[in-house]
């Protein structure tokens, strides 16, 4: 018997379809399949077809490992099938589609954060010497 | 049956979602992000950007590899097809054609017979009718003829008024009990006396 993420969904062709992600870890260790399923199923029925990976976490070269079958995701999207917003930011990441708007967000308040935390640090020192 | 190969079981971190809300978090309100005006004004440009982008990286997608518009885009294999369903269609058509064309002429010969008898049939009886109403008036015309002797005219007025006075005639008349018509006003019946009896 083959594995839910080999391909073996039922779906028609009409069905809204939508690539997103879905949950193959444990407790405390996200992993993702990059998937193409119809958008009414629930998140670990069987799927369409898996179209990559992602590895949340770094590993020991602090590297996030994500592989894509650009080409399928390429045919899907080009027959109509939705993206999720995760996927979006990975793909934007990934330079595949352009960068999502929230990445732009979550940058530039982490680069604010940042400023304000060396702001910070360095009226401490001075008030402290 | 349902087969259990395919399950995962997956172990959730959550609490599940019908247990009450927790006490130390019962009374909690949460912060709401404020957002300021230029940073609202910068996402909005960026998602309208993005949106633009999207659209049209999914129309090239679509004019690339969907499958639907590669069906109907294919117009030469579209042409062939209609093309040889036409002739089949036309092939059908023309043998009802044919068939429909028999039909008809022998329809139409048959209904001109008809209207020809029928136009006969009409002028044989207008011709009779013609020939009747002739004999007709011919025997009008016959019996005026005869009848020519009897008319009073203002040379014989006289001879004519001194004949019917000269015979009067007496229309009364009476029944006896056996059903005798004795004719006249003035006339007596002849046997009184066997009546009688």
């Amino acid at each position: 018997m083959l594995s839910p993420s080999s391909g073996i969904g039922r779906f028609s062709t009409k069905s809204a379809k939508v690539i997103r992600f879905v949950r193959k870890g444990c407790t405390n260790r996200p992993f993702f399949h990059i998937v193409v399923a119809e958008r009414r199923r629930e998140q670990f029925e069987p799927v369409i077809e898996q179209l990559g990976s992602y590895d949340p976490l770094p590993n020991e070269n602090n590297e996030k490992l994500v592989s894509l079958n650009l080409e399928r995701i390429r045919f899907w999207m080009g027959n109509g099938a939705l993206v999720s917003k995760p996927v979006e930011q990975l793909l934007g990441l990934a330079g595949f589609l352009p960068i999502h708007p929230t990445s732009y967000m979550v940058a530039w308040r982490n680069r604010k954060a940042a400023e304000k935390e060396a702001e910070k640090k360095e009226s401490d020192a001075n008030s402290a010497s | 049956m349902i087969s259990y190969q395919n399950l995962q079981s997956v172990r959730w971190r959550r609490k599940p979602i019908w247990m009450p809300t927790a006490k130390s978090k019962l009374y909690r309100i949460p912060v709401k992000p404020v957002i300021p005006e230029e940073e609202k004004e910068e996402i909005k440009r960026l998602y309208n950007n993005y949106r633009t982008y999207i659209k049209s990286i999914r129309r090239f997608l679509t004019y690339k590899h969907s499958v639907l518009l590669m069906a109907k885009s294919d117009t030469e294999q579209l042409k062939k097809a209609f093309d040889e369903d036409f002739m089949r269609c036309k092939e059908i058509n023309d043998k009802w054609n044919e068939d429909l064309k028999k039909l008809r002429e022998e329809r139409v010969a048959k209904q001109l017979q008809e209207e020809i008898e029928f136009a006969k049939n009409r002028m044989a009886n207008l011709i009779k009718q013609k020939e009747q109403k002739l004999a007709e008036a011919e025997e009008i015309v016959r019996k005026e003829k005869q009848m020519v002797g009897t008319f009073i005219t203002p040379e014989n007025l006289d001879e004519v008024i001194e004949k019917a006075l000269s015979n009067p005639v007496d229309y009364n008349f009476a029944i006896d009990l056996e059903g005798n018509r004795i004719i006249g006003r003035e006339t007596k019946p002849e046997e009184q006396v066997s009546v009688k009896q």
